[in-house]
């Protein structure tokens, strides 16, 4: 249960444009263990879904421009595969899971076709047996009548059954890692929870690791076992889920907190986060959260602090960490 | 719901049918009270009973020899049995007889004319959307500009003067006997397409342009679209995505403007006959207007009208096909 | 201090014209067109003055078929021994007159279809739409022979027909415009307000959709310019002008093709394509300007060729955690220009 899966060292990204650079994700590391659900937390624009792109290698030069130390997948080293060498691990080996499937999917083309297509370039399957298994995926995720459901067109399913089905295509090969980005942003609230659940059940019973991309607290909270707190391109804090919701040490996980008050069993200030993300062309100086921090000092306009380790696989980058007493 | 908006679209298209004929009908009538007066005003050597005949033979060969509403029946009565009229010409010839003689050379150029520029087209638009923003797609927006700035007629004279007189490469002006000689013959075919060569050229030159512009504008659109990213995450090499998930997508808008070009090749098709004196529709038209001959004119009309109004209808039909949302109005 | 701010309120409020041309001057194809233009207008208005010879001047015989040379910059007709060039400048005066007159009426006509279309809506909009649908599948030039014939070759007559069947075009793209407009909030409150239909037409819609209006006119002149030529070509044009579609119908008919006189074919075809070609360069700057998307697209591509490897890695670098203190400092100042040695 402890092999690492993925693990991410270094990854920067930049958008070079006409009036300067775009600094999208400023060295990231991630490591995502077998089966297990790690989250990737932040407002919009903080680059969390670079990074998912970037670890695909989905993004293209131009625009981006990216560089990174280690990307490594079950112990295969990607960063030096050639485009080719990467179609072969796409879909199979790791998968991706989009946010709005209306759009995720083909509209011309039948939802059974497009999962067949994984089946056929991976499994190297004919057509019928192709169709054999993607019905059998269909129906893992919930589809109801799936042999006649997979003959329909997109735009013909509603929208969680369209969500099932991009969940159906990316564990049609039992990947080794699922990249979900935003997987229920799209959805009503009470269709949220069940497809929320068909994933949960999915990545769990097949032992699937899954880095979750999301900016709603209640999906991280369902899902994942360690969260990463992203702000500015940058990791502020790492935390196992639970000890982040009870004792978050970053300023600014604290104020993401205060949209689910539920789940935190101290009795908090609510604390607002004021403004908003800094432009990614041009950001402050010294720590990036410092314009909206309520604790921030001098040495935090200045200097940039860097990401300390703490006790029990933590990690912060703050000059001013909360809850440290908790701690010692 | 499939059935319901084929039919829709067919009523419609009669409909607009409907409108064209009747218009058709009319047009030929603005300002021409009578065609007696109007062509044949009296001359002075002519005796009043000589006058008289020659304007009830006018009247009677332009059809106004009735009440106009009669004339609108009998016009009806006319399309019912696919009759588009007599023209004035010596021996009376049938107009639709004299459209199935010429069509043909007509449909030798733009079917042609059709092919090369699509293919080529598909093919230069496909190049111009991978290759965004380098040299070969600032080559096709160049390309376009003095496409269009380039009359075709004025490609078709200057092909005419250098691979026609200059080179000597293909014939500068139709072999007027080609027609009369034609006889399915293998010779006789290669003259055909001899014959064609620079007037197929002159025509290809902007359809091509057009075509890669359509194709390269709406590969890129498709291209940006999220499915697309979807297609590359599942593994699928860049050639199967571009075949089979961005090109599918990009026929789309491809296939309103095929339809509506169709028709625009057989009329547009008029100058560039001229200049090389083509026997097709475009100069038994311009035949037609030279002497006055009315329902010659207007039947050319009629039949160009519904030429076109039927390549729209099979444009709109092929969509159920190609795209399974139109049947739900969600046409893009 | 604030009279100048006055006066440029006044400009920029009579003068979103005057502020358009002078966007277009700061676009070098916009500025090659905007000359380009000004020559041709200069050209047709001084004709007289600029021609050396009588472009109907058809008795000099002795002239007949002269090659280019000095006494005849582009040389001289072979039947009627006309000097080409004179009736080059003579005939940009019909070209320019039709295409803008036609573009400027059809701009009218298209852009109250267009609105009327879409902002009443309902009866009017399905009206107008069929009327387009039948418009759009009537062969135009065919019509356009048909009409000249029936209503007699004068210009009157052939700018009529052109705006009447070149108007299709505009209004749908303008109708689609006055939907998105009309559903906006700025719309909605004026409405709410209790301004009237002609109030919020004239002081909301039209405005949104002028730069539209006036692209599609540089378009629509320069295709209108094409299309007087192919009629004049055919010998529909008014027979007593001389027009460049005319000269070239002139020189085929006149043996020019089999005579090698390639002078008389390329002059009327290279005032065709130069008056239509600028035209177009404005209408396609203006695209580029008020649709900056397009611009972009291959901005990104020329800029990745220029890009400054060494400036690429020091940003990389500040991304860096390790060399505490300086990181960061003074990244509020823009960032240096991407491009290297001073080449764009």
């Amino acid at each position: 249960m402890t092999d690492t899966v993925l693990e991410v060292r270094n990854l920067k990204v930049a958008f070079p444009c006409p009036g300067g650079v775009i600094r999208a994700v400023e060295g990231i590391d991630l490591t995502t263990k077998k089966g297990e659900c790690v989250a990737l937390v932040g407002e919009s624009g903080c680059g969390k879904s670079v990074t998912a792109f970037s670890i695909m290698k989905l993004l293209r030069t131009p625009p981006s421009v990216s560089r990174i130390d280690k990307l490594q997948l079950d112990g295969q080293d990607l960063s030096h595969l050639t485009e080719r060498d990467m179609e072969r691990i796409r879909g199979k080996e790791m998968a991706m899971i989009f946010q709005d499937a209306m759009t995720a999917l083909n509209p011309v083309m039948t939802v059974g076709k497009q999962i067949d297509e994984v089946y056929r370039r991976h499994g190297k399957l004919g057509k019928r047996e192709a169709r054999r298994q993607t019905v059998r995926a269909l129906e893992l995720v919930g589809v109801p009548e799936a042999k006649s459901r997979a003959k329909s067109f997109p735009h013909e399913l509603s929208g969680g059954m369209r969500q099932r089905v991009l969940i159906a295509l990316a564990f049609a090969c039992m990947p080794k890692l699922i990249i979900a980005d935003e997987p229920t942003t799209s959805l009503d609230v009470t269709i949220q929870a069940q497809v929320l659940d068909v994933l949960k059940v999915m990545q769990q019973e097949h032992d699937v690791s899954a880095l979750l991309i999301t900016h709603d607290l209640s999906v991280v909270a369902n899902m994942a076992d360690t969260v990463y707190v992203m702000y500015s391109g940058k990791i502020v804090e790492r935390a196992p889920m639970r000890e982040l919701f009870t004792a978050p040490q970053h300023p600014y996980s604290l104020g993401l907190l205060a949209s689910v008050p539920k789940l935190s069993d101290e009795k908090q200030s609510f604390v607002q986060i004021p403004d908003t993300v800094p432009h990614p062309m041009h950001k402050p100086s010294g720590c990036y959260f410092h314009p909206r921090c309520s604790s921030s000092s001098d040495r935090c306009e200045r200097h940039m602090p860097r990401l300390e380790v703490g006790a029990n696989d933590r990690q912060i980058r703050c000059w001013h960490p909360l809850h440290q007493e908790r701690e010692t | 719901m499939k059935r319901s908006y084929v039919i829709k679209r067919i009523l419609y298209a009669i409909f607009i049918f409907f409108i064209v004929l009747t218009l058709n009908f009319f047009i030929p009538r603005i300002g021409v009270r009578d065609p007696a007066e109007r062509y044949y005003p009296p001359q002075g050597a002519m005796s009043e009973i000589e006058y008289e005949i020659i304007q009830q033979f006018t009247r009677e060969q332009y059809g106004f020899d009735v009440s106009t509403f009669q004339q609108y029946l009998r016009y009806l009565r006319g399309l019912a049995r696919f009759d588009l009229g007599t023209s004035l010409r010596p021996g009376s010839p049938k107009v639709t007889e004299l459209i199935g003689q010429r069509l043909p050379w007509t449909l030798v150029l733009s079917v042609s004319t059709l092919l090369i520029s699509l293919v080529i087209g598909l093919l230069f638009g496909t190049l111009a959307a991978w290759r965004r923003g380098r040299w070969q797609d600032t080559m096709l927006l160049n390309a376009s500009t003095i496409s269009v700035a380039l009359p075709a007629f004025f490609i078709a004279l200057m092909l005419s003067f250098y691979l026609g007189f200059k080179l000597e490469l293909f014939p500068a002006y139709t072999n007027p006997n080609m027609v009369a000689q034609f006889d399915w013959s293998w010779e006789a075919i290669t003259v055909v397409f001899n014959n064609a060569a620079l007037p197929i050229m002159s025509m290809t030159l902007g359809g091509i342009v057009g075509y890669s512009q359509t194709t390269r504008n709406s590969v890129i659109a498709v291209t940006n679209e999220d499915f697309v990213i979807t297609a590359h995450a599942k593994g699928l090499s860049h050639r199967t995505v571009l075949y089979k998930h961005i090109l599918r997508n990009a026929m789309l808008p491809l296939a309103t403007s095929i339809g509506m070009s169709i028709s625009g090749l057989i009329g547009g098709a008029i100058i560039i006959e001229r200049v090389f004196n083509w026997q097709g529709m475009g100069t038994l038209f311009l035949e037609a207007n030279s002497t006055n001959d009315y329902p010659l004119m207007m039947g050319i009309m009629l039949f160009l009208s519904a030429f076109a109004i039927l390549a729209n209808l099979v444009t709109e039909l092929f969509y159920v096909i190609l795209d399974p949302r139109v049947t739900v109005g969600d046409r893009r | 201090m604030s009279k100048p701010n006055v006066i440029f309120q006044i400009v920029r409020r009579g003068g979103s014209l005057f502020s358009l041309i002078k966007k277009l001057w700061q676009h070098p194809k916009g500025r090659v067109g905007l000359i380009l233009v000004s020559l041709l207008v200069l050209t047709a208005v001084l004709a007289p003055v600029l021609a050396p010879y009588d472009p109907y001047d058809v008795t000099q015989r002795a002239a007949k078929g002269l090659r280019p040379s000095l006494q005849h910059p582009l040389g001289t007709s072979i039947t009627t021994g006309q000097d080409i060039l004179s009736m080059l400048i003579y005939g940009s005066r019909v070209s320019l007159m039709i295409g803008v007159s036609t573009g400027i009426a059809i701009a009218f006509l298209g852009a109250l279809m267009g609105v009327m279309a879409g902002y009443i809506g309902g009866f009017a909009d399905s009206l107008i739409m069929r009327v387009v649908d039948v418009l759009l599948v009537i062969p135009t030039l065919p019509l356009i022979i048909v009409l000249t014939n029936l209503l007699g070759r004068s210009y009157f007559v052939i700018i009529l027909v052109f705006v009447a069947f070149g108007w299709t075009g505009l209004a749908r793209v303008i109708r689609s415009m006055v939907l998105v407009l009309k559903n906006s909030n700025y719309v909605k409150a004026a409405e709410l307000a209790g301004a009237s239909r002609w109030y919020i037409m004239t002081k909301h819609i039209l405005p949104g959709t002028s730069h539209l209006i006036i692209m599609n006119t540089t378009l629509t002149c320069a295709g209108i310019m094409v299309a007087e030529a192919g009629l004049s070509f055919l010998g529909l044009g008014d027979p007593t002008a001389i027009s460049w579609g005319k000269m070239l119908a002139e020189a085929q008919g006149g043996g020019a093709l089999l005579f090698g006189a390639w002078w008389w074919i390329l002059a009327p075809g290279a005032g065709i394509f130069l008056a239509v070609f600028s035209f177009m360069r404005i209408g396609i700057v203006m695209e580029e300007v008020f649709n900056p998307r397009m611009k972009a697209s291959s901005g990104i591509y020329k800029l990745f060729k220029h890009l400054n490897n060494r400036y690429l890695d020091e940003v990389f670098r500040s991304m860096d955690d390790e060399g505490d203190p300086v990181t960061s400092e003074g990244s509020d100042t823009p960032p240096p220009p991407l491009s290297g040695g001073g080449h764009d």
